[in-house]
């Protein structure tokens, strides 16, 4: 499913290749949070990253090869004992950024019996992709991750398995059009 | 009660800092006036550093990767939530 | 066995005159993860950090030899992170990147206890939790802890005597009984 989609995305050409700012508005939400995550990772913190990849481990080349063309890795999580801890307006300085012409959505989903709210972007210029987004917003989390630069999607999802990294279910997609 | 407080122990193991730690806490000292003999000891100091060839902190490294590996993990578990919501949601129709 | 966090002689002990850089390199994972530990906030224990050795940096001078700045590091970090979590009051915010996962180095012991012992530490009040994270992070006895923490040794005893019993009551009653 986000394969096709991204296929789709790439044959367009927006303008622009803005990068996505998460704001420092969202650091309070921390005071609040029972779990962060937060890191920051530009392309100097990635080179030196890779320095200690091995290309003689598996799965260190392996994200040695994901990372190699990436700018900036940015992750933001935040999980919190009960709802209502953040509102909407808290994350609408992140959308309002992806819904500009740089950035496509691939992926939008709505659960309405969990209340979560699923979105994947991708920043496209010269028919390649130079950044993802991921938005997730569930009652009691959560979740922006940025990377910018040239990504594989395929590349992370082989990641699962590795490093802790959960598998993804890569049971196959069937029909078109249903999952958007 | 003693295997209570080794896992106490376990539990309050030190953290490492952040690899900028020791960068920024220097960067900050050059901004403090210092006396001159320390100016003198730290300039010393800092000439061994970067004669030793120790700017590539080998614990900098380290800490990195593992902050990539955390980015990672996260990444590639929230789009394996975006896939059980889609399949949640196309099921829910 | 400790660990790489462990309290280690050559941080009990520094070498007399070392440089404020070496004192700084030899000590902050101490101060930082005592703050940690402590606030339970990467930026807040970052910034108790910068600032106490801020401090050390202008009061070298005063200080007897490198000796003595463990022990003026242990006992100034700790009344900055009492102070500043009064000011702040009581709010926690626990880093994921604590909870053991398979490819991070070296948290020892079992992952869902260790955090779970940390949360309920963090819900500690100020002087018990310092007198438990000088105690089991650092292996301070109560005499130590009672010069760090400038607080009689019986109260440092019974600190850590509630406290024990504290949290092995809830940790019973959350995870099932241990040992």
């Amino acid at each position: 499913m986000i394969k096709l989609a991204l296929i789709t995305c790439l044959s367009l050409a927006p303008l622009g290749a803005q990068e996505l700012k998460i704001p420092a508005s969202l650091d309070r939400l921390a005071a609040k949070a029972t779990e962060v995550v937060d890191v920051t990772m530009d392309a100097n913190l990635l080179q030196l990253a890779g320095r200690f990849l091995s290309d003689k481990n598996p799965d260190d080349a392996q994200v040695k090869k994901l990372i190699e063309g990436l700018k900036g890795i940015y992750v933001r999580s935040f999980e919190f004992a009960k709802q209502g801890e953040y509102q909407d307006s808290d994350v609408e300085p992140v959308r309002a950024q992806l819904h500009t012409p740089a950035w496509s959505r691939i992926v939008g989903v709505r659960s309405q019996k969990s209340n979560e709210n699923s979105e994947v972007y991708v920043k496209t210029g010269n028919g390649k992709i130079g950044g993802l987004a991921i938005l997730v917003t569930e009652p009691k989390q959560l979740t922006i991750v940025s990377i910018e630069g040239s990504i594989d999607p395929d590349q992370l999802g082989q990641l699962g398995g590795h490093f802790g990294i959960p598998k993804i279910d890569t049971r196959k997609e069937t029909g078109h059009g249903k999952d958007e | 009660m003693q295997d209570f407080e080794q896992q106490l122990r376990d539990a309050l193991a030190r953290k490492e800092q952040p690899p900028y730690f020791e960068a920024k806490v220097l960067a900050a000292t050059r901004r403090q006036p210092k006396p001159v003999f320390l100016r003198w000891a730290f300039a010393t100091a800092s000439a061994l550093l970067i004669a030793a060839g120790i700017w590539t902190d080998h614990r900098a490294g380290i800490q990195a990767k593992e902050q990539l590996e955390l980015a990672l993990r996260v990444t590639v578990t929230e789009l394996g939530k975006v896939q059980r919501t889609v399949r949640a949601s196309t099921e829910e129709e | 066995m400790p660990t790489a966090g462990a309290a280690t002689e050559a941080n009990v002990e520094c070498p007399p005159n070392m440089t404020f850089a070496e004192l700084l390199r030899a000590n902050q994972s101490m101060v930082f993860s005592l703050a940690y530990h402590f606030l339970r906030d990467r930026g807040a224990a970052e910034e108790v950090a910068q600032d106490v050795f801020l401090r050390l940096h202008g009061k070298l001078d005063d200080l007897a030899d490198s000796r003595h700045v463990v022990f003026w590091l242990r006992k100034v970090t700790s009344h900055r992170c009492i102070d500043y979590a009064r000011k702040r009051g009581s709010q926690f915010t626990i880093a994921l990147d604590d909870t053991s996962e398979p490819s991070v180095a070296s948290q020892p012991g079992d992952p869902l206890l260790n955090r779970r012992l940390q949360q309920l530490i963090a819900a500690l009040p100020e002087k018990p939790r310092m007198v438990m994270v000088l105690r089991y992070q650092e292996d301070l006895t109560p005499e130590e802890i009672s010069e760090v923490l400038e607080m009689p040794v019986r109260t440092v005893k019974s600190h850590l005597h509630r406290s024990l019993a504290m949290l092995r009551e809830k940790i019973e009653r959350s995870m099932g009984d241990i040992r």
